[in-house]
């Protein structure tokens, strides 16, 4: 009984093998069933292949993480260098477009009056709590800058520069308490004097008591002898509201600047200006109000059926 | 009866196929990794008969020459496995010290799988597969050596109570 089992367990051992001999051989000389067998496997696989790499795709990045941690931690490091840097330019870039933006406006500007300008950058504003407002710009004698040259941006006057060296000047700002220029109204030529505020607004003084004011008038530089403290014909603001005090001996109003004192990045210092007066030429266009667009609307009645001959 | 058995050693041995296919062979694993079907395979056998463990070798062999990570010729697998499974079953079977002894069934384990891996790459250069270098083939071995040492103890608590349940015994290791 034993050996027949013995035997019956031989005998399938050598049946198997025999199989397995026989599938190496079926293989081996290309039998297509076999090759279909395995398309068979790797098609009913691939979904649960799916599942497994979308279950196991976390872990696989965990140890990947883990696996080349010091790589990772460098590679960040070097991201994070690369990102600043990038940062850094990018402002970089933002403050240069700035730049060019404000100092293609002061070209436009000089270029329409001819001023011969030397620009500059402003490399440090003022501390207000000396009680003046003034501007250092990075252009000094070296440059041809002079004390009392006018300083201009591209939307209009900005001030008067005050001290010279040889590679930076310090400008005296428009808004300065200090600071006074002859103005003129564009247009009816009326003068009169601009005194700062210490804002961004300034007190107009009329000379001519006779004349008259109204709110959005532009001021102009009138201009001094030779040029200088300040050229003619650069725009300096709008009149923002009038007082017609009772008994005032001349009208006075308020003016507001045509320059963004806040945000001077590049201005100009008119070191040559034409002999010419360029009279109204560089007074801004006055904003023209947006029209608001009507619409008009056409009925026609259409004709109406009557109730008899709907019914029929 | 022997429907049954068989009906759910396939259906086990089919599940752990997909296991691998699906999830461990899609990690990887330093030196060469493991395979728990032919762990499975390997522990199956030494719980078996030799002719049941002939039968599940060749079982385990056609599914591993299935996979499509095999390079070998279809057979190739199942022709070791035969050998090996019968070969562990023949020298376990009736030996308590060896099959009560969860230790020592690690160990016969571990080494059948080296010697398995050793042949599989003989014969495959003698049936004119690419063969690797020496020592990355050595580093193979070692490596999944290793790795089975790891996962056998792991895997032993299951495949006993799995094989009890398709044979009905009282194994106590």
């Amino acid at each position: 009984m034993r050996n027949g089992g013995e035997n019956r367990g031989r005998l399938l051992l050598v049946i198997l093998i025999v199989s397995s001999l026989f599938l190496i051989t079926l293989d081996l000389r290309g039998v297509n069933v076999l090759d279909g067998l395995r398309n068979g496997t790797q098609t009913a696989l691939s979904p649960f292949q799916r599942a497994g790499n979308v279950v196991l795709t976390p872990v696989k990045n965990f140890v990947n993480d883990i696996t080349h941690l010091g790589r990772t931690r460098n590679q960040i490091e070097d991201l994070r260098k690369q990102n600043q840097k990038l940062r850094e330019q990018l402002i970089l870039r933002k403050n240069q477009d700035g730049e060019i933006e404000q100092l293609k406006s002061i070209l436009d500007l000089a270029g329409t009056a001819r001023f011969k300008i030397v620009s500059a950058k402003v490399i440090s504003q003022g501390s207000s709590l000396a009680f003046t407002r003034t501007i250092t710009i990075d252009s000094g004698s070296g440059n041809g800058i002079k004390k009392n040259m006018t300083v201009i941006s591209g939307e209009g006057l900005v001030g008067v520069v005050k001290e010279v060296f040889t590679n930076s000047s310090i400008v005296m700002l428009a808004t300065d308490p200090a600071f006074k220029v002859g103005v003129r109204i564009a247009g009816s030529q009326q003068i009169g004097i601009l005194a700062g505020l210490g804002s961004s607004s300034a007190n107009l003084q009329l000379l001519d008591n006779q004349t008259t004011i109204k709110v959005g008038d532009v001021l102009l530089a009138r201009g001094s002898a030779n040029a200088q403290p300040f050229v003619p014909g650069v725009p300096v603001g709008r009149v923002s509201s009038v007082s017609n005090a009772a008994g005032a001996v001349t009208q006075s109003a308020t003016v507001k600047y045509f320059a963004n004192f806040g945000a001077l990045g590049v201005v100009s210092v008119v070191v040559k200006a034409p002999k010419a007066d360029p009279r109204d030429a560089l007074a801004p266009v006055a904003p023209v109000p947006t029209p608001i667009p009507t619409v008009t609307v056409f009925v026609t009645p259409s004709p109406s059926t009557s109730p008899s001959a709907s019914s029929n | 009866m022997l429907l049954r058995r068989f009906g759910i050693t396939g259906t086990i041995f089919s599940f752990f196929f997909m296991v691998q296919e699906a999830l461990v062979n899609q990690l990887s694993f330093p030196a060469g990794g493991f395979s728990i079907l032919l762990i499975l395979t390997l522990l199956w056998a030494a719980l078996s008969t030799p002719e049941v463990a002939a039968v599940v070798g060749f079982g385990g062999g056609i599914l591993l020459d299935l996979s499509p990570s095999t390079s070998g010729p279809l057979g190739h697998w199942t022709l070791i496995l035969v050998f090996m499974s019968y070969a562990i079953a023949f020298f376990s079977y009736g030996d308590e010290n060896m099959r009560g002894n969860p230790l020592s069934l690690i160990l016969m384990i571990t080494l059948a799988q080296v010697i398995v891996l050793f042949s599989y790459v003989v014969t495959g250069f003698l049936l004119g597969n690419v063969a690797t270098s020496f020592s990355q083939t050595l580093i193979t071995l070692l490596g999944s050596g290793i790795w089975t040492l790891v996962i056998t103890p792991l895997m032993l608590p299951v495949v006993v109570w799995l094989h009890d349940l398709a044979f009905d015994s009282r194994m106590r290791i």
